[in-house]
């Protein structure tokens, strides 16, 4: 691996050098490919054309369009089904870590829903929904529920002796000692687990619009692949890879800004900029005086 | 001493009591919760067409486990499919994980990849392989060896890839060759992350068969709980999901005993069970010596 | 001040700390930790507390601290009894226990936080400790980007932060290396000096015991108790190079003996 140059912005050469070979394999195994299928050495029609997967994506996306009103749905659905998912299950988590007696509640059901198939409830859910874009967020909530939920709440558990004793000897009390200690600490965890939820969430919009619906990305992939059309099919998937990328990053983004104490340039940012407020609050109290 | 001894057993007791009133507390609100699912039912604050009742549920359990006896069918064609894409999948993850993991310039160039594919949802391959393959078992097959492939090929690689430095070193320092070091020190290290990741693929590969068959509704448990919820018999719908969250349960009960004689160095009782037999073995030799 | 003027009535020989008969076991009464401890530490002394591991050291600091309480006896800091956490007695921990997401300056502040709000006096007493502890200049670093002595001279300045006349130290400096501890043993001794604290110290190493102390209370296991007092009258203050001289390993033979015939 190439280490970037100290120069803070990465330049163009040291970019060319870092992907051009990623690059070139890829070109060379797109020709392979393309290759294979046009001189008959491929023939199923599970394995399309590069160049037709191309074409496709360049209809889909940039010449008819007709993608992108789907791939909203979609992205809303997940980010919605998520939203609620993430915020019931942190609700329980912290509900959970205040209280033995409440988490001795909690416990047992939270177990059923982790060894359930959440897939399994999907017919269910469209029942009680409906065909619309309510039966996909549900799915999407109940299924990106647990892994939120487990890891917010091992994270909250997490207990450093010495750190309690430290907080306790100051005198801190309980609310003290959760907003102070348990919470950031805890939010390495918290993130690994919206991340690990984001990405079910998606997986939960897509198989309840295969199971039933009229619009997303999941209807899409399903007609495409019923008429055999495997470019059209190709290019949609990508469509769900780019909904994940975007989700992933997005948290990615706020993980990297909220527990900036992990990353080397992050701290030095932060630690420049409460350097400058603190020299301003000097002067403007200093000035008042 | 018998002061201690009589005080412990005290203790044991009033532990035991308070663990049985805890017992008895939970059952006694989760049957409050179904009563009042009952009575909510009963009179008419519940639709019972689309929220089944509990005695509902459990008659439906009697019927399609006895007198219809038609789950036994549908069961058994999904778990067959489960264990074969289970098995056939995850021997490939770990097979292609620890390629990749020992060979530095194939890791190199494949992460972008690994990237893209870790975002996509990779069941919503399933329209396409079923397209592709046609219906039966095999797209079926094909779809879960898919789900089950990701968790453990990554587990391996990083299981692989992050052997502790300092006892690769003491390896070098012994002369250790390439194997010998694969077989005594990389694969036991690895072995409790390869085993998480089996867990994952385990859980994926119910979820996979149950997308596979919404997709192509002809035989197993999938189609059965579509067909009961499209025929709006929806007690009997719970009634297959409470029997995937059992199998569900068993499934992580069987790798977390697996994971227990596998990395037996990581739990307690492990640790015990083999000193003690290992001790056999030693004295055993020296006898026959 | 109120407390101040309590002890000085009450006892005219100014023990800061002073527990008679103080006892705590643990698991129902089957693990003796301390037995049976009496002691009084007068004001602006230091005392170490050295044995090895089970025999009360870390125990009856944290009595002292409030943060556990005694089975038997009675135990006094400045007149009052110790009944939990108090705003004279502050402790500090063999590791530095710093929160990673705050920078140096608002670890330091966090005491003053917790006990209330944090004014601009607050701010300027912060940054004047971190100057007395060395680490002026990097008031505004969070811990990960500091070394293991210097998270200590954090750990250091919060502790003084409290404002507390009563410090208690466990292990502090037992996680660094050996050139780091001296040297940091060395300015611990400056900064408690100028500070005028009574300062409780716990260390497993019997030279680093007595190169700090007034006293020396060597400690011995099961059950958890105070076997000998030595003091310790070298003259302050000290420098490194005492730990040669012939009194000093006349002290360091004696506490070796008590532990050994044990």
């Amino acid at each position: 691996m190439m280490d970037p140059p100290k120069s803070n912005r990465p330049n163009a050469l040291w970019l060319m050098s870092r992907f051009a070979p990623h690059l070139a394999l890829f070109g060379v195994l797109i020709i392979i490919w393309e290759l294979l299928v046009r001189t008959g050495v491929i023939t199923t029609i599970m394995i399309p054309k590069p160049s037709s997967i191309g074409a496709s994506i360049i209809d889909l996306y940039f010449v008819s369009g007709t993608i992108w009103p789907h791939f909203f749905i979609t992205l809303t659905e997940a980010v919605l089904g998520f939203c609620i998912g993430a915020a019931i299950a942190i609700a329980l988590a912290v509900g959970s870590s205040l209280s033995d007696p409440f988490r001795r509640y909690v416990m047992p059901y939270a177990i059923v829903m982790n060894v359930t198939p959440g897939i399994a409830l999907t017919p269910v859910i469209i029942a009680w929904f409906g065909f619309g874009m309510g039966s996909k967020i549900a799915l999407a909530a109940v299924i990106s529920f647990f892994p939120i939920f487990v890891n917010t709440l091992t994270g909250l558990m997490q207990v450093d002796n010495e750190r309690e004793e430290l907080f306790t000897s100051l005198g801190a009390n309980r609310f003290q000692i959760f907003t102070r200690l348990r919470v950031p600490a805890a939010l390495p965890l918290l993130f690994a687990g919206l991340k690990i939820g984001l990405t079910t969430a998606l997986i939960g919009a897509v198989v309840a619009e295969f199971a039933q619906a009229t619009a997303g990305v999941g209807v899409l992939m399903n007609r495409f692949s019923f008429q055999l059309n495997m470019g059209a099919s190709l290019a949609t998937l990508l469509s769900m890879t780019l909904i994940g990328l975007i989700l992933f990053y997005s948290m990615e983004f706020l993980d990297d800004r909220l527990v900036f104490w992990r990353r080397e340039e992050r701290r030095e940012a932060v630690s420049r900029k409460r350097a400058r407020a603190w020299k301003r609050r000097a002067e403007t109290s200093g000035r008042t005086r | 001493m018998a002061d201690t001894v009589a005080q412990s057993t005290m203790n044991q007791r009033a532990g035991m009591s308070l663990r049985t009133r805890r017992i008895l507390t939970h059952a006694g609100i989760f049957a409050l919760l179904l009563l009042a699912w009952e009575i909510g039912s009963r009179t008419g604050l519940l639709d019972p067409l689309f929220y089944p009742r509990p005695t509902d549920i459990l008659a439906s359990f009697w019927r399609v486990y006895v007198t219809q006896g038609n789950i036994w069918f549908h069961l058994y064609a999904s778990l067959g499919l489960v264990l074969a894409g289970f098995v056939a999948g995850s021997i490939m993850g770990i097979g292609l994980g620890a390629l990749v993991g020992f060979n530095p310039l194939v890791r190199r160039f494949i992460k972008p990849y690994v990237i893209v594919l870790e975002a996509t949802p990779r069941i919503a391959v399933a329209p396409l392989l079923i397209a592709a393959l046609g219906f039966g078992a095999q797209s079926k097959i094909a779809i879960i060896m898919l789900v089950c492939f990701f968790a453990p090929f990554i587990n391996t690689l990083s299981g692989v890839v992050n052997v502790n430095e300092e006892k690769l070193e003491l390896f070098k320092s012994l002369g250790a060759s390439k194997m010998q070091t694969l077989r005594k020190l990389v694969l036991p290290e690895a072995v409790p992350v390869i085993m998480a990741g089996e867990r994952l693929a385990l859980t994926a590969a119910l979820s996979g068969v149950l997308v596979a068959e919404f997709i192509q509704r002809d035989q197993g448990i999938g189609s059965l709980i579509l067909t009961y919820t499209r025929n709006l018999n929806m007690a009997s719908a719970f009634a297959c999901i409470f029997t995937l969250t059992i199998i569900g349960f068993l499934i992580f009960r069987f790798m977390e005993w697996l994971d227990h004689r596998i990395a037996f160095w990581n739990h307690e009782d492990g640790l015990n069970r083999n000193a003690q037999k290992r001790q056999a073995r030693w004295s055993k030799k020296l006898a026959t010596a | 001040m109120e407390q101040q003027a309590i002890i000085e009535a009450n006892d005219p020989g100014t023990a800061v700390v002073a527990g008679s008969n103080v006892g705590k076991t643990f698991a129902n009464g089957t693990v003796v930790a301390l037995d049976n401890a009496e002691f009084t530490i007068p004001k602006g002394k230091f005392v170490s507390l050295v044995g090895p591991s089970g025999c009360g050291k870390s125990t009856l600091l944290r009595l002292i601290a409030g943060l556990i309480a005694p089975t038997s006896g009675h135990l006094h800091v400045h007149g009052t009894q110790v009944a939990g956490p108090r705003q004279d007695v502050a402790m500090m921990f063999q590791r530095a226990t710093l929160l990673e997401w705050r920078t140096a300056i608002e670890n330091v502040l966090l005491p003053t936080e917790i006990a209330g709000n944090v004014e601009d006096a607050d701010r300027e007493r912060a940054m004047e400790l971190l100057h007395l502890v060395g680490l002026g200049d990097f008031a505004f670093s969070f811990p990960a980007q500091l070394s293991g002595g210097m998270q200590q001279r954090v750990a250091l300045a919060r502790l003084l932060q409290t404002g507390a006349d009563v410090i208690l130290l466990d292990e502090p400096f037992g996680a660094l290396d050996e050139f780091t501890r001296e040297r940091l043993n060395v300015e611990l001794l400056r900064i408690v000096a100028e500070v005028g604290a009574t300062t409780v110290f716990v260390t497993h190493n019997i030279a680093e015991a007595i190169f700090l102390a007034d006293e020396v209370y060597v400690m011995t296991p099961r059950p958890g108790r105070i076997a000998k007092v030595i003091d310790v009258p070298l003259e302050r203050p000290r420098e490194l190079a005492i730990q040669t001289s012939p009194e000093f390993n006349h002290l360091v033979d004696e506490a070796r003996d008590v532990l050994g015939a044990h």
